[in-house]
Parts: structure tokens; sequence; C-alpha cells
């Protein structure tokens, strides 16, 4: 590497600043997580990416019972707190540089990497975690890691991955990955390409319902224009882009969270749309089909409680 | 029963199960005619004469509420409104929107039992000729007829009226019908003034019919399908039979063509052409009517033919010419007709010209967001080329005969069709999901019995002509005992070229060897359908309804269709449904068109979305499971 001290880190009093290439991190200690990601000046986060559990019930679900099931998942999904956080410097673990300890460091602080982990309690019975990792490396990259401790006494789940709500409406966005929406159960007919799509459409399900999930995907890139800045007239796309880890991940981008979906009995109860919200996911539960009253989905297409989940995906700007 | 000769109206015929048609004139054969072979080109008949259009209109609320001597000539309808026909009365705005799937539309408003069930004749009497629920539109419309009609034999036909129609000419009683999705004629010819004519037309929401329609829907009612004034010519072939039948080895085929003549036959004959689908000459030639009221017309074999199939919906051109003794013109029919043959073979697999065939198909029911079960010729035409697009090479009428042209449609485009009766009595069997059939109708119920042969008989005449139709199919969820075995007789006495279909005899598998050539489920999960197919099976397997396409949906489908490499007497299916079935509406907030569905009315008790189950949203955008059906449907 030409620059040996690419990431500049700012061991602030509550949070801990990174700065590289074209780009800057903020995590924040007291409110867990990453609070912002700017690339090329640009914020991409509204909150704090968080772990996301629950779908919006699908009419297959209700049908079956499996919102009752799995209903731990959407406390989970709203009110799971970050119990823990570690961080390493250079792959090396140090003790958490709250102040006073953090005085020893300088406005001049460097590193190759940083890794900083958030644990989650999840408020199901037994709870469980999910570690949460995110590893700045040296050309700017943001790698994500997310892991679900798979509990024996826990129901299946909708669904596993990260939530990531950004501050204004996504122009569109593009993928490398399969046609259409797709699901782990419905997946054969999409055709593998890139695709561009307009705006974040949401599929109009009669009752609004999880939709826009987007399996097999290699990346993905959100394009926006406007920021929340007040002082940022600039009205020139930008762009953030996820890219695959070890493995192909699945994805939403549409303009609600889940609870959003789940609120709302026509598509009109749908609050405007305003913010961007994307989810890679490393598990995804199968839409079924058999019949809409009591048929459940096929078992090679649920997300059994027990079982750990680990995946990975890379963020970066573009 | 079926009456003729009733000069008066009685609206006890509301109550009684046994009183269905009055004076209509017998289904037939759903042939055109025309007054020229230039006319039969052009599709323009000068014999036909459309009804549709601004029709008067006056929405009484229930059955005393009628304005009386509304069918007179001279009675004032000034003050009436406007409605446009075909349309629904809820659409025009005088009645609430309702969905509901099994329950009864009176549902916790009403009690009701079907007469002679658990409640007698007597019981029954007044349940809904003198019930405070059921609306009545009441119609008026002037016309004249062309001056080229004089003399000639006039009829008007309904295409859909839901669900029970009293009609008058000039004052006039003319008749009664029931079944609202199969066309009725009446006889205008005895009242007809030369200028100036009213027809009068009171139109009930509810009758003993209601039993009998309780489809998973929107419950309409009103004129919702075309109205025409048909004339014919002094002789007229009134009903046609086309038998083309391939031979043994489907190398040739012989075509019988059946009549039945109307007026006077003297010295009239009849020219019969047949044309390959190029228009290429194959066989002509002359019959005198003399001898023929009813009966063969002509015969012949073609020693080389071409099959109709989905791949290819091969049609010859038939042409029937009507001329008197001094040659002219009397009337031209042009009809077509393909050679296939469906049958199950020794193995108990089901064969379309002797190869296994496989149901790729999606259960259809008429809609169109903003009219309802209103639709056009566009979303026809649409539909169809969806279902091309999308490998779709079925269509059952779920749940009652479709609009006359649909049929047309499937014959040219290869689209096999399972053509189901207006049946379906969900609500008198099926109590919170349990079999309950103490006030099943039809049943064993002789008093019930008459009513749904004459739909069996409605599907049967009016279609029997297209090659499209593989299946008739004797109605939906509506139980199983003697009088469904007898629609199936009927179809077997009259058409041993089909097959016939029914699902509901599951329940009664004591009447399976009277009741359906298919072993047919709805929603039978792939295991359940491989029990049935290791275990000795004694019919071909289909599924009549799978894959319920409710929201976001069609998951597994990969499981039903690899059961089709595994077991040759599993035939495939279809999908439930084609489109959603929710009402556009002009949202009171917003402003923006948004769809409505089943609740959203202040009509209660409801299903809600439950009939949100298409494989398009309710505006024809595919859902994106389309994906996924032209992809398996395409691998078979």
């Amino acid at each position: 590497m030409a620059n040996s001290k690419p990431l500049q880190i700012i061991y602030g009093d509550g949070t801990l600043g990174v700065t590289g290439p074209n780009c800057h991190y903020i995590f924040n200690y007291s409110r867990g997580g990453l609070e912002s990601l700017v690339y090329a000046g640009k914020e991409w986060l509204y909150r704090e990416p968080k772990p996301t559990f629950w779908r919006a019930s699908t009419d297959n679900d209700r049908g079956n019972g499996f919102p009752q099931k799995a209903s731990q998942w959407l406390g989970a999904e709203l009110f799971s707190v970050v119990k823990e956080i570690a961080l390493q410097v250079n792959q090396k673990p140090i003790s958490l540089p709250l102040a006073p300890a953090n005085n020893r460091y300088t406005a001049q602080e460097f590193a190759e990497e940083i890794q900083i982990s958030f644990t989650y309690e999840t408020p199901t019975v037994p709870t469980t975690q999910v570690t949460v990792t995110y590893t700045v490396r040296s050309t700017g990259q943001l790698h994500v890691q997310a892991h679900y401790h798979g509990n024996r006494q826990l129901p299946e789940l909708p669904r596993f991955g990260l939530e990531f709500v950004m501050p204004t409406l996504a122009t569109g966005f593009k993928y490398a990955g399969l046609s259409g929406e797709t699901y782990p159960d419905r997946m054969a007919g999409g055709v593998s390409g890139t695709y561009q799509i307009q705006g974040l459409p949401v599929t109009p399900y009669l009752v609004p319902q999880d939709n826009g999930i987007h399996m097999a995907s290699h990346w993905l890139q959100i394009s926006r224009q406007s920021t929340k800045d007040n002082s940022d007239l600039n009205r020139i796309p930008f762009q953030l882009k996820f890219s695959q880890g070890q493995k192909p991940f699945a994805f939403s981008a549409l303009p609600y969270t889940a609870l959003e979906l789940e609120n709302a009995s026509h598509q009109e109860d749908l609050p405007l749309p305003r913010r961007t919200v994307v989810t890679i996911l490393g598990a995804v539960r199968g839409v079924g089909g058999i019949d809409s009253w009591g048929a459940d989905v096929a078992p090679a297409y649920r997300i059994p409680g027990d079982q750990d989940i680990i995946f990975d995906f890379n963020i970066a700007g573009v | 029963m079926s009456q003729q000769n009733q000069h008066q109206p009685n609206l006890k015929w509301l109550d009684d199960p046994q009183v269905f048609r009055v004076n209509a004139l017998p289904a037939h054969s759903d042939h055109c005619w025309y007054r020229s072979s230039q006319e039969a080109a052009a599709q323009q008949s000068s014999f036909r004469k459309s009804l549709n259009g601004h029709w008067q209109f006056n929405y009484a609320k229930d059955p005393r509420q009628i304005s009386q001597n509304f069918a007179e000539v001279t009675f004032d309808s000034s003050n009436w409104d406007d409605i446009q026909v075909p349309g629904l009365i809820e659409f025009a705005g005088y009645h609430k929107f309702h969905y509901i799937n099994t329950l009864y539309p009176w549902e916790g408003h009403h009690f009701r039992r079907p007469a002679f069930t658990t409640a007698s004749k007597q019981d029954a009497q007044g349940q809904f000729s003198q019930a405070p629920d059921n609306p009545v539109g009441q119609y008026r419309k002037h016309f004249h007829v062309p001056v080229a009609w004089q003399n000639q034999t006039v009829r008007v036909r309904f295409e859909g009226v839901q669900t029970a129609m009293y009609l008058w000419l000039n004052g006039h009683f003319l008749g009664y019908a029931e079944d609202s999705f199969s066309p009725h004629e009446f006889d205008l010819t005895p009242y007809l003034a030369k200028d100036d004519n009213v027809l009068a037309v009171a139109v009930f929401n509810a009758s003993t019919a209601s039993y009998l329609e309780d489809q998973d829907m929107f419950r309409f009612f009103g004129i919702f399908r075309d109205v025409t004034l048909l004339a014919q010519p002094q002789v007229h072939l009134e009903d046609i039979s086309l038998r083309p039948v391939p031979s043994s080895d489907l190398q040739s085929g012989t075509l019988t063509i059946q009549a039945q003549t109307v007026g006077t036959l003297a010295g009239v004959t009849a020219a019969v052409a047949v044309k390959d689908a190029t228009g290429k000459s194959l066989w002509q030639t002359v019959t005198s009517l003399d001898q023929i009221q009813s009966g063969i017309l002509a015969q012949t074999t073609f020693q080389q033919i071409r099959l109709w199939s989905n791949d290819e919906p091969y049609l010859y051109q038939l042409q029937i010419t009507l001329h008197d003794a001094t040659g002219h013109v009397l009337e031209v029919i042009p009809m077509v007709f393909g050679f296939r043959r469906i049958e199950i073979n020794s193995n108990k697999v089901m064969l379309l010209n002797g190869q296994r065939l496989i149901i790729k198909g999606v259960n259809r029911h008429e809609w169109n967001a903003t009219s309802g079960r209103v639709i056009t010729s566009a979303n026809m035409d649409q539909d169809i080329a969806i279902m091309k697009a999308n490998n779709i090479n079925a269509v059952r009428t779920s749940h009652y005969p479709n609009h006359l042209t649909w049929y047309d449609r499937c014959d040219q485009q290869g689209i096999y069709v399972m053509a189901e009766n207006n049946l379906e009595s969900h609500g008198t069997w099926q109590k919170l999901g349990v079999v309950e059939p103490s006030d099943n109708v039809p049943g064993n119920l002789s008093q019930w019995q008459a009513a749904v042969l004459d739909r069996a008989q409605n599907n049967y005449q009016w279609l029997k002509n297209h090659t499209s139709i593989l299946w008739w199919s004797l109605g939906n969820e509506s139980y199983a005992g003697t009088d469904i075995a007898a629609m199936e007789t009927y179809y077997k006495q009259q058409d041993p070229s089909r097959l016939v279909h029914y699902e509901g005899v599951f329940h009664r598998p004591e009447f399976k060897n009277r009741i359906s050539d298919l072993e047919s489920r709805m929603y039978a999960s792939p295991d359940e359908i491989e029990t049935y197919l290791q275990n000795n099976p004694s019919k071909p397997f289909i599924l009549c309804e799978y894959m319920h396409s409710m929201g976001n949906s069609v998951g597994g489908l990969q499981n039903y269709m690899i059961l089709l490499t595994k077991y040759p007497m599993f035939q495939g299916g279809f999908i439930w449904d084609f489109i959603d079935q929710a009402i556009a509406v002009k949202d009171e907030i917003s402003g923006q068109t948004v769809f409505r569905y089943g609740g959203d009315f202040d009509d209660r008790p409801s299903d809600y979305a439950f009939s949100g189950d298409g494989l398009l949203f309710a505006d024809r955008t595919e859902k994106p499971a389309m994906q996924e059906v032209r992809y398996y449907y395409g691998k078979f």
C-alpha cells in the first residue's frame, strides 16, 4: 500500500470517527452502531443500521399463523439493544477508548484497519445475540458481517439481515442478480442480469406486505440526488454500492420499513415516501403458495431459529 | 320448471327453485347469421341491432317499492334516471358494493334456508319476493326495428343479467329468466310495433338462483352483458352442431353438421363450403332442406387433416348459405372448427391428439376494475395475450360461462377451456370450514334438479361448437348428489367427444363412479397428490385450483412441477387465479386512483382482500410471480 497510514482515527468522547479516502464513518458508542456513513461528502444514513428480523406479514403468513408463531421477532425488530461494543485497531483488540482513556490520543491518529462490532441482545424469550461487525479497510471500503446466534427455543425467523435507512428518497437502483421480485421458493424464473430500476417501486399488493426482495444478488448500487444537508444544493446524482462478500445476498430497496408496510391495510395508507430503506439479507423465508389459509412454506424455505446465520457484504462509495 | 305460454308474471317465481325460465327460447348454438357473404366477411350483420347504450332506470329498494305498471307504453318515466347498458347497478351508484366468499350475501342480515331443505316451500314463500333486502333495477328502453325487418321474426338476446329478470314488450309480459351468466332470448314478434317499442325489464338482486350463484366474488346485479335484437330470415338455422371427429390414427377426420331449422322449408337449400385456414376450398355440397327439420345437414371426411392444439390452433372455415327456391340468399353462417381428440387411455392418462396433455392453466374470473364484470373486447384480447406470453395453455371459466366471444378467442389462440357451469352453492354445505350439508342445494333434491340441468343445458347448447372446450365442468364447490350426477349424465348423453370435470365429488366418494372423468382437487399439497398417485389411482389427476396467488405468493411451484415428470397421471392444473378482483376508486383523501376490496364500502360481513388472488393486479399489470409461472409453464 503506497499510503502507510490511510485511515485517520478520531477517538472521540462519544464516537469513533474514521476518515478514509473520500469517505468518513462515525460509530456511536451510546446509540450503538454506525451513525454516519459519508462518501464524497454525502451522508448515507438517517439512523444507525440495525438487525432486521421481521417482514411485513404476507397474506400467506397471515393464513398459516406464522406472524403469531414468530411474533417475538417483531419485538426484536423494534427493541433489540446493543449490549457490547468491541474494537480492534490493526487487528488488535483494544478496550473501548472512552474518556478519560482517550486522552492519550492526538489529532493525528492513523490505522490500517479498524474493526468495531456491536452485539445486540434481542428481547426474545430466551434472548439471543446478533453481532454486527464493521471493518473499515485501508481503501476506505466498509466490510460488514452479521451473525445471528441460533437458539433452539426460538421460533423460525421471518428474515435476517441489516436494515439501512437512508435520509432521502433514492432516484433508483441498479443491481446484478435476478430479474423481478424473487424469494427462495420463487426464483427459478428470475433471469440473471444487471437491472436498472427507476425509483423505489413498492409491489402494489392489495394489502401492503413484504415485497421487493431480490435473491442471489452480487451487488446493489443505490442512487440518490438529494440530501438533508440544508447547505447542499447540489443535485448531481451520487451512489452507494453494496457488494457481495463470500456469497451473494438478498436485498430490498423500498421507501418503507417492514413496520410501515405491516401497519397499512391499503396502498394509500402508506405514508408519503420520503426515505430509502435498504435491507441486505442473509436469510429470507419463502412466500409459500399452496393456499392462503394454512399451508406453510415448504421446510427448505423456512429459517430455523436454532441455527446460526452468518453473512457478509461490502459497502463502498462509487 | 321451464314454462312456456305464461302471460302473467308472478313474483312468487323468485321464491320457487322450480321456476327458472318462463317463455325463454331454447338455448342454441352461438353462431352468427348474416344477410350476405359480404356481411359475413365484414362481421356486420344487418339481422342484428345492438340495444346497448342509455336506458331509463329506476332503482327500487325492494320488491314492494317497484313502480307499478312501469312496463306500459304509457307509463311516465320522465323522472327516471339514465343508466348505461351493459353496466352494473352497483357501479352506477345505486347499491352498495359487497364482497363475500362462501357466506351468502344476506349473512348477518336475514335468516334464509333454501326451499325444500330445512325450510319447506311454504316457509320459503316470500323469501325473495317480499324481502326488504332484495332491490330491483327497473329498466326501460325505447327502440325502433329497422324497416328491413318488417314481417320478420325478431328476438331479443340478453347475454348476461344478474340475478333474475322479468321482461315486457309494449306492456305485454314476455318472460322470466335466471342463470345470470348464460344468454337468454325472448321472441318479440307478437307484440312488436312498427314504430316505437318499449322494452321493460325488472332485474331482481336475489332469487332462489342466488343459492346456486354463491361464487367467491363481488356480488353484483344488473344487465351486465350485451343486449341485442336479432331478426331472422324466413328460413333460419336455429341451432347448429358441428362434430369434427378425427379418425383413430388422427390422419383423417369426419365432419358432421347437424342443424335445426325454423321456417317454411319448401325449396330451400343449404350450400355448405369448407376451406382450410388459408382459404383454400376443401369441400362443397348443397343439401335440400325439404326433409330436414332437425338432423344431419351434411357430412364428409377429410383425408388429410391438421390437428388443433395449443401449439398450432388450426381452424377450418365453414360457411353455410341458405337459398330460397328462387336462389335468393336467405342467410349466411360462417363458423370455424378444429379437429382434436381428448380422451383417457387405458393407462388412465388424459391425452390430447394422442399425446399426454399437461394443463398449464389458470382460473379466470371476468373482471374490470372500473366496471366489475362488464368487460371489454380489449380486456379479453389482453388476457389472451398475457396467457400466450406466459405459456399458460388452459383456462377454467371459474365459475360461470363467460362472454361468448371469449371462446372464439380461445379457439383462435389455442387456449384449452374448461367450460364451467354457473353453479356454486358453497354456503349451503360448508360452514366455518366444516362440511355441514344439512341445507345443501342442489344435493339430491328433485325440486332443484331441473334448475341445475337447465344451467348445464345453457352451457352446453351455447358453447358446444367451440373446439377449445375440452372439458365441461359441472360447477364449483357445490358438494355432490344425484342432481349433479344428473348434470354429468346430461353432458355424457349430449357430448361423447369431451370429458366432464367436477371437483366437489371429493366430498362424496360414493358418487365418484357417476361424477367426473378426472380426479380433481383444489389446493392439494404436493404430498397429498403423491399419496393419491401412489395408491392405485382410478382417474387422471388434475388440480382445478392450486397456487393461491393472494398477495405475495406463488412460492413452491417447483414442487408441483416435478410431479409432472414423475407421474404421467398427474396432468397439471389451474392456478388460482388470473386477476385480482379489486375496484378502482378515487381516494377521498389523496385524489389518486386506488384499489379497494371487500369491507371498503361498509359492506359487512366481508372477506376483505380474499378476492385479490390474481397473477395480475386489478389493472392487469403482471404481479412479480408471473415470471415464475412463465418459467415453469414454459418448461413443460
